[in-house]
């Protein structure tokens, strides 16, 4: 027993650098700065609470009370924004510069705790509040950024380390909050290619024409797409091997690597030939923080330093 | 050393939901009988499905504490939903129009639009949302509130009627011989100003 509890912490809490983490930031930091430009002229238009808006906010906040009425939402700060007789309008482009802010923060690292904060914030109020228009980039960003706060900041690379001096309280947590990642990652693609697995039409090929050609992901032309068709077969398999097999081949050392480069290349295959690029980069990012450090060879020298060593 | 312990119990606690989240999710596919499984495992998965549910205190009145805490904890950290993305079957996509009929009898078109392909992404989940949901009340509240945009753009028009279809799409055989995208109607929804409640069309 006593053999296994040491093994288990081992695992859980291994000497770990702060790399995943300056990648994590980066990477989380670019998103949300690229998620807020993105929807910066539909942003009230989405997520309005009058009936200016596309779909009326506060339907979607009524059905999230069923479940809960503690999940953070838009509606809690335009009712903030009221006391101070701020109208909705103001509130709504408040929170969207905000969000873009802590978005730059990220990346600069600036305040990284209170940006990372400020970010799953203002994301977790824009995802549930939209609840009707939000679709699976939400959840990964709100997973990232739920970690990422949680994580031990700022790392050595930004700014606050650099300029501010400021060092992380609990730093021996660095691995945790990696390996939490790394597992939650493992789940995301086993599940994700258990169920596809489940399909008929991913063994057949017909489920890759069938992403391909589904409105608004036809990106590309399907009389180019016809051409490929003899691939498609392989590639269904390829995409259900390649997440059901994640959890079993991304820890060996050897096979990391090509695993990491063949999920990140097919995540940026899916991003620009169904134009989904936000989901392409936020799940690039994920696995890059997660898996990344350590691949390159002189990373692997760098990640036997203790991380007392690191943090002084 | 206590906050070993400490990190080690929510670790537990955290990745015991997200396990029993996917597990539901992919026991629910089969349970639907939309996988490649025969239908006799249906009945073991809605089973297993139950003890999930369990697990997620899907059993719990909606008002109860533990369950509104649990909730809370699933959407903050972003584990409220499986991973079953485009499985285990690609689905149809869908299709809102917008019939923009003039006091002088003419007839326009309009579609759902929005500034940015970022954000006509999320018009088509929200129309795979209308087309999911089962309750005819909700899916025509949700049209209903599609439909104001265009008043406001449109206020001399007498009557909008808004036709939701499913996409059908052609497999690579189809393509090769000629077929195209095609339509299916599924509902309609007319709305006048004047006229309060819609009276949706049956399919």
């Amino acid at each position: 027993m006593p053999v296994l509890r040491k093994r288990l912490s081992e695992f859980l809490f291994p000497a770990e650098t702060d790399n995943w983490l300056a990648a994590l930031r980066l990477g989380l930091g670019l998103q949300i700065t690229l998620y807020s430009l993105s929807l910066r002229n539909d942003w009230n238009y989405l997520l309005s609470g009058t009936n200016n808006g596309l779909i009326n906010r506060n339907l979607a906040e009524a059905l999230l009370s069923v479940e809960s009425h503690l999940v953070p939402r838009l509606g809690w700060l335009a009712a903030f924004g009221a006391h101070a007789d701020l109208n909705e309008k103001t509130v709504l482009s408040a929170a969207w510069i905000c969000l873009l802010a802590a978005g730059c923060g990220l990346l600069v690292g600036l305040a990284c705790r209170v940006s990372a904060v400020l970010a799953w914030f203002l994301h977790l109020c824009a995802a549930k509040s939209g609840g009707f228009v939000s679709y699976g980039v939400d959840n990964f960003m709100t997973i990232g950024l739920f970690y990422l706060m949680l994580s031990p900041l700022p790392d050595r690379y930004s700014l606050d380390w650099r300029l501010r001096k400021s060092r992380p309280k609990h730093s021996q947590l660095l691995g945790f909050w990696r390996r939490v990642l790394q597992l939650h990652l493992c789940l995301i693609y086993f599940f994700s290619g258990l169920t596809k697995c489940l399909g008929s039409g991913w063994w057949d090929g017909s489920n890759m024409w069938r992403s391909l050609i589904r409105p608004p992901f036809n990106v590309v032309d399907p009389e180019i797409l016809i051409r490929w068709k003899y691939l498609f077969p392989a590639a269904g398999v390829f995409i259900c091997f390649l997440e059901i097999g994640y959890p079993f081949f991304i820890w060996n050392s050897k096979i990391r690597k090509i695993w990491l480069i063949c999920i990140c290349a097919v995540h940026a295959g899916i991003g620009l030939t169904m134009g989904m690029y936000l989901f392409a980069l936020i799940m690039i990012v994920l696995n890059v923080a997660a898996f990344g450090p350590g691949v390159i060879r002189a990373e692997r020298e760098r990640i036997s330093l203790r991380p007392q060593e690191v943090v002084s | 050393m206590r906050q070993k312990y400490v990190c080690a119990a929510w670790f537990g606690l955290h990745f015991l939901l997200i396990i029993s989240f996917s597990c539901r999710e992919t026991l629910g596919l089969i349970a639907r009988g939309l996988t490649i499984f025969p239908s006799s495992f249906k009945s073991f998965a809605q089973k297993a499905e139950t003890v999930a549910d369990a697990v997620l205190g899907q059993h719990l009145a909606a008002s109860n504490a533990v369950r509104q805490a649990l909730a809370t904890y699933l959407h903050i950290a972003g584990i409220e939903t499986g991973y079953s993305y485009f499985a285990p079957n690609v689905p149809g996509s869908y299709k809102l129009v917008f019939e923009l009929h003039y006091p002088d009898g003419r007839v326009e078109y309009e579609l759902p639009s929005v500034s940015s392909a970022a954000a006509g992404l999320r018009i088509a989940g929200l129309l795979d949302q209308i087309a999911r949901t089962r309750y005819d009340t909700l899916r025509q509240h949700l049209v209903k509130m599609m439909t104001q945009p265009i008043w406001r753009q449109h206020p001399e028009v007498k009557m909008i009627r808004a036709v939701f279809g499913s996409i059908n799409l052609p497999s690579i055989n189809e393509f090769e011989h000629g077929k195209r995208e095609s339509y299916d109607f599924l509902y309609s929804y007319d709305f006048s100003l004047r006229e309060a409640p819609p009276e949706p069309e049956p399919r």
